[in-house]
């Protein structure tokens, strides 16, 4: 395999700034068989893996994307004359956890299980577009029912929803909490 | 009250309700589904009376959950016809929701570290520039109007010495100007606007001329930028503007 289309594959990677789909590389690249594109993307994803470089290939948000290695966040915050990029909210976490793991919900619906008025965290991820309205929930009132987006996927590494932590890990967290129990 | 209160903790460090009953439960050693509810409801109230800070909002979340205990209790302090197998424990409803609230506390915790890892990967999508400032259709600062009119007054300071009080006798209407501004842009592509102005042969022709500015760029018609501090003010016609 010549290394002509996979650097034609990491140039498309470099100038997007959304994570770029195999998909789209595939309809991008149509004078190229499929296969072939297949082949180059996981050369050029193991190429990157191996190399000794600041900048990775990040698999999330259902494409691939160029980032600086973690490591080095330090210096290019100071490149950047930036402060430590600012984190959500521990309220909107929860009520960002809420809907990630049982979309689609109502407002109504996350407000219960968090014990709290969710209103205002609600609106803060939408206005962050971390999530969105899907659609109304056929139950009196109609309300409306949340989702999470892709926007959200990439925001915490996820390639996919189903790559969101399971029960199983959820379950172990719970069982490191309670020690004292033992004790 | 069975125990005697000897820590104070703000209700504001709990995300709620259900956090603060998850510390007791945890605090007391408690098993989750298996509450020994006169004792919780008891630590709970006094965690409610220790607050000195009344917040409405926060406390009615609160007290919702203070009823729910109340009630639970008075429910298993009545005597049952059958013997207890779990299905109409009074404390089921209660526990459900604290098993899943635990679950998603422990989930949004997981997303936590997450974020902490992604956050700092610099990705394309973050803007790669050194300033804030930046305009929508240039790499340039955008001039306001009252820029323009603080400079358009030094100019005139400039022109004071003028013999204002020739008529000239000719006259010129701002629609005129703007077409004249217009055509010279579509020609030209800018205009430096202190240099345009100083062009002019009298001052109400400077006059007429700042108006017709101030019109075009009101009609977004054209934009006033400015590459640098201190540096000429430049007019251009804006994107997709026919002249």
């Amino acid at each position: 395999m010549s290394s002509a289309l996979r650097e034609i594959i990491e140039c498309l990677i470099f100038v997007a700034m959304e994570p770029l789909s195999l998909q789209r590389i595939k309809a991008v690249l149509t004078d190229y068989d499929t296969g072939d594109i297949e082949q180059s993307v996981n050369e050029l994803l193991s190429l990157y893996a191996s190399n000794e470089r600041g900048i990775q290939i990040n698999r999330s948000g259902g494409g691939f994307l160029f980032s600086t290695k973690p490591e080095h966040d330090l210096w290019i915050r100071r490149l950047m004359q930036d402060e430590r990029k600012s984190k959500l909210h521990p309220a909107s976490l929860e009520t960002l956890s809420v809907i990630a793991y049982n979309q689609p919900v109502t407002l109504a619906e996350i407000s219960s299980i968090r014990g709290v008025d969710a209103s205002q965290s609600l609106k803060s991820l939408l206005q962050k577009r971390l999530v969105k309205i899907s659609g109304r929930k056929k139950a009196p009132g109609r309300p409306l029912l949340y989702r999470t987006t892709d926007r959200f996927l990439n925001y915490f590494g996820l390639d996919d929803i189903k790559d969101l932590p399971s029960q199983d890990e959820i379950m172990k967290i719970l069982d490191e909490e309670k020690p004292d129990d033992e004790s | 009250m069975e125990t005697v209160q000897s820590y104070q903790v703000n209700l504001d460090v709990f995300q709620g309700p259900m956090d603060l009953l998850l510390f007791l439960i945890r605090k007391k050693k408690i098993d989750i589904h298996d509450i020994p509810i006169a004792v919780i409801t008891g630590e709970y109230l006094n965690y409610l009376e220790d607050t000195d800070k009344i917040n409405p909002a926060r406390e009615a979340d609160f007290l919702v959950v203070a009823a729910l205990l109340i009630y639970i209790k008075s429910q298993m302090l009545l005597p049952r016809e059958t013997v207890s197998d779990g299905a109409d424990d009074p404390r089921r409803l209660l526990v459900d929701r604290l098993v899943e609230y635990q679950k998603i506390k422990a989930a949004s915790s997981l997303l936590k570290e997450m974020e902490l890892e992604e956050i700092q990967k610099w990705k394309r999508t973050s803007p790669p520039v050194f300033t804030k400032e930046e305009s929508e259709e240039f790499d340039l600062r955008e001039i306001s109007m009252y820029d323009l009119a603080e400079i358009f007054f030094h100019l005139l300071q400039r022109r004071e010495n003028e013999n204002v009080h020739v008529i000239s006798g000719k006259t010129f209407s701002v629609e005129e100007k703007i077409k004249e501004i217009l055509a010279l842009l579509k020609d030209k592509g800018y205009i430096e606007f202190l240099e345009y102005l100083d062009s002019q042969p009298d001052l109400e022709e400077v006059l007429g001329t700042f108006f017709s500015l101030l019109e075009l760029i009101k009609a977004n018609l054209v934009v006033a930028v400015q590459e640098n501090l201190f540096e000429p003010i430049k007019v251009w016609l804006r994107k997709g503007v026919k002249a």
